[in-house]
């Protein structure tokens, strides 16, 4: 007999209309936005994006260079992973990544994962935050006709901003792509804003957002090599380059800042995935990162110094390997196992020769095995990630650490017929203290317990693509409980401050999201919307501010967006609302920060191989703030052109 | 019907009462009271939140008004209150951040006069400290100045230097001593700078311990300093000025800060705990006069959080101890010459000055 020649075909991973359905079927809730939908949303970074998601509190500092961190759940913005194409992303000092540098241009889907990620054959890493933030970079399509293909675009808009983007993918063979692409950016950044002198009333003075400017420059080269489609190996090398100055929160009655940060960031990594074999198949992975920061700081109060100038010099870097591997004895059972090393160290110096220079260094393991049984009916996963860390550091380190952490979700669909799931997690997972926790000046504590969560959820989802008149239906709501326990809190105290864990924080809440398109001959119409209701109120034992409301956590936020695509036009309208919420620990009138709804718009045409886009946001010019004395900008607008190659 | 109708409208006016009266969820009265004998307290607020505030504690209604600027200027006061005093008829308030000093009435609590302190360059000064003697109010600032405040045209006049980052100032026999902490430079300070007042220029500098941060006079003409080291290898101290000679004595006593008023000097002090929390918190006094220890500790009752200032009320002797959490409202202890508690009030956040108000 002949042998068989047809290869085997590897059923597990054919995935049928994309990742939608897969978001349907998931037992640890997902929201996915990508491709068409990403440049709906008058999104212009990462950051952006993320505020459309369900359950998600991004606190935005204001401005075109300001800081924009995203908190799950009321959890806190240390307790997210972000993941950039497949690898952990960190910041060993702050614990926290600026997302408004990565550019929607070249992202080809945004995800957020409560929990972890769904899939198994990821590395440890995916398993060790309470819930992950995920992005990756569009792959070009090969077309055996143009080798080269690309888009050049040129974008400006309010606040003297100019944004030249371009982006060249190279076909070297048929399995062999390589692509570039370059993203430059400068802004004065500067903006009216009204100023009010009277937080019980209303008495309003204009003043002007200064020092705001920011100059930034992002270079990136992908290689991506199939080997054959289930085997591919992946490679990218990026440096980010960027100064800004930083206006800092606005103080009655003065308008003067100097604060400037510069910082520089080298990224390349590397990944080799291989599914060949029906049974068994393994991913390794490897990364090294080098972060700079250069902050200063100059003030008449300085007069003792050098041009009156304060200065802080912080570097820090990472090297990373990870390998998994993934085991399917029978189609109903998978088996995963993955093991994570990575280094971390910082340097930092000071001009004031009073604060020490710290060089502190973590190593960290990670050693996780998963299992899960599938049927049609039901899924049913569990895993059991372990931790263990070591640091040093010249005047005392933090203890060594070792933790074990479960998760068990699964979901269930009750009725052959219909589309509905229901489903449930527990996880349980910590975040360690970050080395600014640990070791900043005079400030940190090295006996700093990690900040322990516990997530329990409950939920059900409705997918539908055959509907009688929409194309796509999407509907999930979820119910969920989370504990915060050894809290990092502040303590205050003079001469200085330090961390304790003082605190536990619970949390209630419920997402509800929801999905719809129609496609008519030409056109396509779509309609999103979400809603969150969350109390997280302070639980803390021994506290003044028992029971009152979590800073800067709204009780009820929300988002929507409405586009439509006919022909060459597309325009759309989206909308973010947050309700009132406290900007200090008690829940009292002077601490309330008034409730906000932020409307914009967007208009595109697209002909042949060119697109003009126009956009307006914050069309009715409201003057609100996200954190207290960082104000907002009024209507501003952006203005793109681009050219498709 | 009749006796619906009655109870209808005694409902509908049950419900109307809450909007009738003040309500404030904390308790404190926030209508604008009428200002007669009483204190007003400064509170600093916290540091870059626009909250400094001022309280108005009446003798005779036992009531404390918060945030009584913001009451009658429709505008708060600003970005950390560092200092205050009143000189003549007007309250004068030192506001750091927010770099200003705001002339007010004393008894209506109206400013009457708001002066940014820039240097050359248009840059903030920021002022810390406040004294006053012959119709001037003298302004230290941290940027390494000290200027002066006309009292009758409330112009600003010359300005002169002293040492890096001063703060603390008193006057004493027509001198001014300013206390250079050389806090925000690479070297801690440990100078005095002591200021001729007829000339208007800096006579000397006297060397003391490292960190100088409070410096109160007696009536002797000796000069008292609490200094705070580098928080570290070199430890705080509370030393001696003598008047004339301008020796320089170490007093072995732990202090935090202090006021003296007549031949007392009314000392706080307090340890951390290892959760960074105050304890054994303590009230000395100690007599200028015959240069010893009367009291390691006055007060038996529990004081609530961490003490952060401490004044002396020139009529009753009775003693002002301000207390913090740096985050929530504070709270105003007051106590008879012999530790006794008399009654307490709550104020803003970090409550850092008292000053006396008669009628």
């Amino acid at each position: 007999m002949k042998a068989d020649s047809v290869p085997r075909i590897n059923l597990h991973e054919v995935v049928v209309n994309g990742h939608q359905l897969q978001a349907g079927r998931a037992p640890l809730p997902l929201q996915i936005i990508s491709n068409k939908e990403l440049t709906t949303l008058n999104a212009e970074n990462v950051a952006d994006i993320a505020k459309h998601f369900a359950g998600v509190t991004v606190k935005d500092y204001g401005g075109i260079g300001g800081l924009r961190t995203v908190s799950i759940r009321g959890l806190g913005a240390l307790h997210t992973g972000v993941s950039y194409d497949g690898i952990m992303m960190s910041d060993v000092q702050s614990g926290q990544i600026d997302l408004s540098r990565f550019s929607i241009e070249n992202i080809a889907e945004v995800t957020l994962s409560n929990g972890q990620p769904n899939t198994l054959l990821q590395p440890a890493r995916m398993f060790s935050y309470s819930s992950v933030l995920s992005f990756s970079t569009k792959i070009a399509e090969y077309d055996e006709k143009h080798t080269i293909s690309g888009n050049i675009s040129a974008k400006a808009g309010s606040f003297g901003m100019i944004n030249p983007m371009i982006n060249i993918c190279k076909n070297i063979s048929r399995k062999w792509a390589v692509s570039l692409s370059v993203n430059g950016l400068t802004a004065n950044g500067e903006y009216k804003f009204l100023s009010n002198l009277n937080t019980l009333g209303e008495n309003m003075v204009e003043k002007n957002r200064i020092n705001t400017d920011v100059h930034s420059i992002r270079t990136e080269i992908n290689s991506t090599c199939e080997f054959n489609p289930f085997e591919y190996i992946n490679l990218k090398v990026s440096q980010n380059y960027s100064e800004r100055g930083l206006p800092g929160s606005d103080t009655y009655y003065l308008s003067y800042a100097t604060d400037r940060l510069s910082d520089r960031n080298y990224l390349t990594q590397v990944q080799y995935q291989n599914r060949k074999n029906c049974y068994f198949q393994y991913q390794f992975s490897g990364k090294f990162n080098n972060s700079s920061m250069i902050f200063t700081e100059q003030s008449p109060n300085y007069s003792a110094d050098i041009d009156h100038t304060h200065i802080d010099n912080y570097a820090q870097n990472e090297y990373y390997l990870t390998s998994v591997f993934q085991f399917y004895p029978t189609h109903n059972f998978t088996f995963s196992t993955s093991v994570d090393w990575w280094y971390n160290n910082l340097f930092s110096h000071s001009n004031l020769n009073f604060r020490q220079d710290a060089a502190p260094t973590r190593h960290s393991g990670l050693a996780n095995v998963v299992a899960k049984y599938t049927t049609n009916q039901l899924t049913l996963s569990a895993n059991l990630l372990y931790t263990l860390t070591r640091e040093t550091n010249q005047t005392g380190a933090a203890p060594n650490r070792d933790k074990l952490s479960p998760t068990v979700c699964m979901s269930y669909k009750p009725f052959d017929d219909k589309k509905l799931r229901i489903r449930a997690f527990y996880k349980n997972i910590f975040r360690l203290p970050t080395f600014n926790d640990l070791y900043y000046h005079d400030f940190g504590y090295t006996n700093l317990k990690p900040e322990i969560t516990n997530q329990y959820n409950a939920g059900m989802t409705y997918f539908e693509t055959g509907i009688p008149f929409l194309s796509k239906f999407e509907c999930s709501v979820d119910a969920y409980y989370n504990q915060v326990k050894e809290k990092i809190s502040i303590v205050y105290g003079m001469p200085f401050s330090s961390v304790r864990n003082i605190g536990r924080v619970d949390i209630k809440g419920c997402d509800v999201n929801l999905k719809l398109s129609k496609k008519l001959n030409n056109s396509t119409i779509r309609l999103s919307a979400n809603y969150t209701l969350q109390l997280a109120q302070d639980y803390s034992s021994v506290s003044d501010t028992y029971l009152d409301i979590i800073p800067y956590t709204p009780i009820h936020s929300g988002s929507g967006s409405i586009s439509c695509q006919c022909g060459i036009w597309e325009c759309g309208y989206n909308y973010l609302f947050s309700g009132k919420r406290y900007s200090g620990q008690n829940s009292n009138s002077q601490n309330i920060l008034k409730p906000y709804l932020d409307h914009s718009l967007f208009g595109r045409l697209s002909i042949k191989k060119l697109s003009l886009q126009v956009e307006v946001l914050n069309l009715t010019n409201l003057n609100y703030e996200i954190v207290q004395y960082y104000p907002m900008p009024g209507r501003n607008y952006r203005i793109t052109l681009s050219y498709k190659f | 019907m009749k006796t619906n109708k009655i109870l209808a409208s005694l409902f509908l006016t049950a419900l109307a009462v809450p909007f009738f009266t003040s309500c404030d969820p904390k308790g404190e009265i926030t209508q604008t009271p009428t200002i007669s004998s009483g204190v007003f307290v400064l509170n600093e607020g916290k540091y870059n939140s626009n909250n400094a505030s001022l309280t108005y504690y009446d003798f005779a209604t036992s009531f404390a008004s918060a945030d009584l600027f913001l009451d009658k200027n429709n505008r708060g006061l600003g970005d950390t209150g560092q200092d205050m005093i009143k000189y003549g008829s007007n309250l004068y308030i030192a506001v750091y951040k927010s770099s200003l000093i705001e002339v007010v009435n004393a008894n209506t609590g109206v400013s009457i006069k708001s002066i940014p302190m820039k240097n050359a360059s248009n840059a903030p000064s920021s002022p810390r400290t406040l004294t006053a003697a012959n119709g001037k109010v003298y302004i230290v600032l941290y940027d390494g100045h000290v200027t002066q405040l006309d009292t009758t045209s409330l112009t600003l006049g010359s300005t002169i230097s002293v040492g890096a980052n001063p703060d603390a100032s008193v006057i004493s026999n027509n001198k001014l001593y300013v206390a250079n902490t050389g806090g925000m430079a690479t070297v801690m300070d440990s100078t005095i700078s002591v200021i001729n007042l007829s000339t208007f220029a800096e006579e000397k500098r006297i060397k003391v311990n490292l960190n100088p941060a409070a410096i109160k006079a007696d009536s002797y003409g000796d000069i008292y300093v609490v200094s705070n080291g580098n928080y570290g290898s070199v430890p705080g101290k509370f030393q001696r000025i003598e008047a004339v000679t301008n020796k320089v004595t170490d007093i072995n006593l732990a202090v935090k800060n202090f006021e003296i008023y007549g031949d007392k000097a009314y000392i706080y002090n307090f340890t951390y705990d290892a959760n960074w929390q105050a304890t054994n918190k303590t009230i000395a006094v100690y007599d200028v006069k015959n240069e010893q220890l009367v009291s390691a500790n006055i007060v038996t009752s529990t004081i609530d959080k961490t003490p952060y200032c401490i004044d002396v009320d020139p009529t009753t002797n009775d003693i002002y101890l301000g207390v913090t959490d740096y985050v929530n409202n504070g709270k105003m202890y007051c106590f008879d010459n012999n530790g006794t508690l008399k009654f307490t009030f709550t104020t803003g956040i970090n409550p850092n000055k008292v000053v006396f108000i008669t009628k």
